[in-house]
């Protein structure tokens, strides 16, 4: 994995598409993005992405490493917004920008009052169209949490709890090359599963029940994103296999409309449609289909009802049906594809 | 069932009032944690904490667990513009001075505060998130308590041969073994001259006979962290700078132990350890802050650091105190324990 450029550029274009001569980025994700670095947390480091140059202000106890790490930012010792703004003032960049959705209510002001416009959603924007090493990075970390669970499924003991049983998970995907994780593992046990955001507690494995488990990790700043469901034991009850070839099968449709050119809420819609048709199950499928990842587990597009957006080359988006009955069992089935062209490429396998 | 935690609902609630306020409102996901548990991923939440109770909105996905779970809180769903819709619940709870802290807001929903004449009161929940309730300091003495019997246990297992990494691998399975759900920030284990980087990062250098070994980790334990660091000499022939850095330091330590009074800014504290070792004749050696803010974050607020002149450390603040000494390609020693305000000094979390 070798840190680039190549994102600044892309928004130096769009930037000159749009007309706009600087944009001050300050939100930690957004930083970390643009400068292809991890920075450790908020208020670390700023940018102003400038039409040329890419200004870097920063703790001097970051500087050796990103002279050597990310040499095409130019560095500025100060974690003053203002610096930002004078900055702005004496390369007489005229329209300067700053995204109202990201952007911190402190500094959005500063940046406010001294002139910068609002642009709200500008940096979810750019993110949407996956650059090519941007999709490297996240193949690699669905390789990795793909092939963790093949392990997993192997080591996995009546006994353990599940608290135990994400640690192990964890565990496997950092000696397969993970880089820390993409969120708060999901591991649900039995009952547990028909919560879509169950938290993990002491509950223990037996013979004999469902586990569902939804969990991600990171690899060179990018997230990955799986849930998989089976039944644990022999002898699946007949209610649980048939719920799950259903489930499955409703991926399967999904993927049917996720590609370039379709709106972003089409596959959802259809995804219901297809529960409604087989036993008016669309009730119990009570959250959207998915969402695209990046740098953060939770990007634009979403693939949900009320999602405005249209699927584009380069979008990598989850694709994730569940069907949840309290107090019974959940089954979600998920996988991270990336939209090509052509089709639709799934990543997690 | 889960339940809000009384004791931290009713801190905030005298800040609330100490302030002239009605009501505040925390969008803050670790926060929401701090007072709700883990039950949110970033950005699905946004609280409103009143004097006569607690209105939450959230991904509607939640609302029905949400409702069973915390029967206390009045829990409406709601997938955009969670800002406007705390603003509807101000006006139907008919609260009049409203708060929200500047620095946790984005832009775009803090001009929406701003525009009903919600006052931005930056720093809010410093003061309560420091100051540790009896049910928190029990969980960070048993994570510590987890910290130091897997310290215990390392000391016996470590053998000429192993990597660094190896020995982070058995530092993070004994203390899950031992009850922890996971580590608290990534294991720093360094060998010989690596010891001299206060940053270093784990990596696959050997340990052999009579060289450093300094071990920096901790848990969480009930979602609580601990933090330790210890530097010691492995083999029978330390070298006489070593033993002098070690002395030093612990000296250090020790001096803040006894020293540190209630009351006192972070940067005064910090002006102890930083004094002993400047008057040593390491003080360029000392390159970081005395210690940090610690609870259920690795890292909170309420630093013992030089710039920390405004927040003084009071009584049930828990933070660390890690003095070190870095000589760059050549050793490095930091020891470190974590520890508690009370009335008549410090005392140690274990």
């Amino acid at each position: 994995m070798k840190r680039n450029d190549e994102k600044i550029k892309n928004f130096q274009s769009y930037m000159k598409r749009k007309g706009i001569d600087a944009c001050a980025v300050t939100d930690l994700d957004g930083v970390n993005f643009f400068a292809d670095f991890s920075f450790a947390g908020q208020g670390d480091a700023y940018l102003l992405i400038t039409r040329k140059k890419a200004y870097c202000f920063t703790k001097q106890m970051y500087a050796a490493d990103l002279k050597k790490k990310a040499p095409y930012l130019a560095l500025v010792d100060s974690l003053d917004c203002a610096d930002i703004v004078k900055k702005a003032r004496s390369l007489k960049a005229e329209n300067c920008v700053f995204d109202a959705a990201s952007t911190g209510y402190l500094a959005g002001k500063l940046f406010y009052e001294s002139g910068f416009k609002e642009a709200a959603g500008l940096i979810s924007e750019v993110k949407e169209e996956k650059t090519a090493s941007e999709i490297s990075r996240i193949k690699k970390a669905c390789a990795i949490s793909a092939k963790a669970y093949d392990i997993f499924r192997k080591k996995l003991k009546a006994g353990i709890s599940e608290i135990e049983a994400a640690s192990l998970l964890e565990g496997i995907m950092s000696d397969l090359g993970g880089q820390g994780l993409a969120f708060t593992t999901i591991m649900a046990f039995g009952a547990n599963s028909a919560n879509p955001h169950h938290i993990n507690s002491s509950r223990k494995l037996k013979e004999g029940e469902v586990v569902l488990l939804d969990y991600g990790c990171k690899y060179g700043g990018y997230c990955s994103d799986i849930t998989r469901t089976f039944w644990f034991g022999k002898n699946p009850s007949a209610e649980f296999s048939k719920t799950f070839d259903l489930v499955k099968a409703a991926h399967d449709e999904a993927l049917k409309y996720v590609k370039a050119g379709a709106a972003a809420k089409e596959a959802h819609n259809r995804v219901c449609e297809f529960f409604d048709k087989n036993g008016k199950l669309a009730k119990y499928f009570i959250h959207g289909l998915g969402h695209s990842l990046g740098t953060a587990i939770h990007e634009t597009p979403y693939l949900n009802p009320r999602s405005l957006s249209t699927l584009k080359t380069g979008n990598i988006v989850t694709v994730e049906p569940g069907l949840y009955f309290e107090g019974k069992f959940g089954i979600r089935y998920e996988n991270t594809v990336l939209i090509t062209d052509k089709s639709v490429k799934i990543l997690t396998k | 069932m889960a339940k809000l935690d009384a004791d931290k609902l009713s801190l905030i609630r005298k800040v609330i009032k100490k302030q002239g306020l009605d009501a505040f409102i925390i969008s803050d996901y670790s926060d929401i944690k701090y007072i709700m548990g883990p039950v949110f991923q970033p950005g699905e939440a946004v609280m409103l904490i009143h004097s006569k109770g607690v209105y939450l909105t959230a991904r509607s996905l939640y609302e029905a667990p949400l409702k069973a779970d915390f029967p206390e809180i009045q829990v409406e769903g709601c997938d955009v513009e969670r800002s406007s819709k705390t603003v509807q619940a101000v006006k139907k709870l008919k609260l009049k001075k409203v708060g929200f802290d500047g620095l946790k807001e984005t832009y775009h929903d803090g001009k929406i505060y701003e525009k009903e004449g919600f006052s931005n009161i930056e720093n809010f929940l410093v003061p309560v998130r420091a100051s540790k309730t009896e049910a928190e300091l029990r969980n960070m003495k048993a994570s510590a308590k987890i910290a130091y019997k897997t310290y215990e246990h390392i000391l016996s297992w470590l053998e000429p041969g192993v990597t660094e990494q190896q020995t982070a691998e058995e530092i993070d399975s004994f203390m899950k073994k031992n009850g922890a759900s996971a580590p608290s920030f990534e294991t720093i284990v360094a060998f010989g001259a690596n010891s001299g980087n206060p940053h270093y990062v784990t990596g696959k250098t050997k340990l052999k006979k009579n060289m450093a070994v300094l071990l920096d980790f901790g848990c969480i334990y009930k979602d609580y962290c601990s933090d330790i660091t210890r530097t010691f000499w492995f083999g029978d022939k330390p070298g006489k700078e070593f033993v002098e850095i070690l002395n030093i330091v612990k000296s250090a330590h020790d001096e803040v132990v006894e020293k540190a009074r209630c009351g006192q800014s972070g940067a005064e504290i910090d002006a102890i350890a930083r004094g002993y070792i400047e008057a040593a004749g390491y003080g360029k050696y000392f390159t970081h802050r005395t210690g940090h803010g610690i609870g259920m974050q690795i890292h909170e607020e309420a630093c013992l650091s030089q710039d920390n002149t405004a927040v003084p450390i009071m009584e049930n603040y828990c933070f660390s105190v890690e003095p070190g000494i870095y000589i760059a390609g050549k050793i490095g020693v930091r020891y470190e324990d974590c520890f508690y305000m009370t009335k008549n000094g410090i005392k140690q979390i274990k």
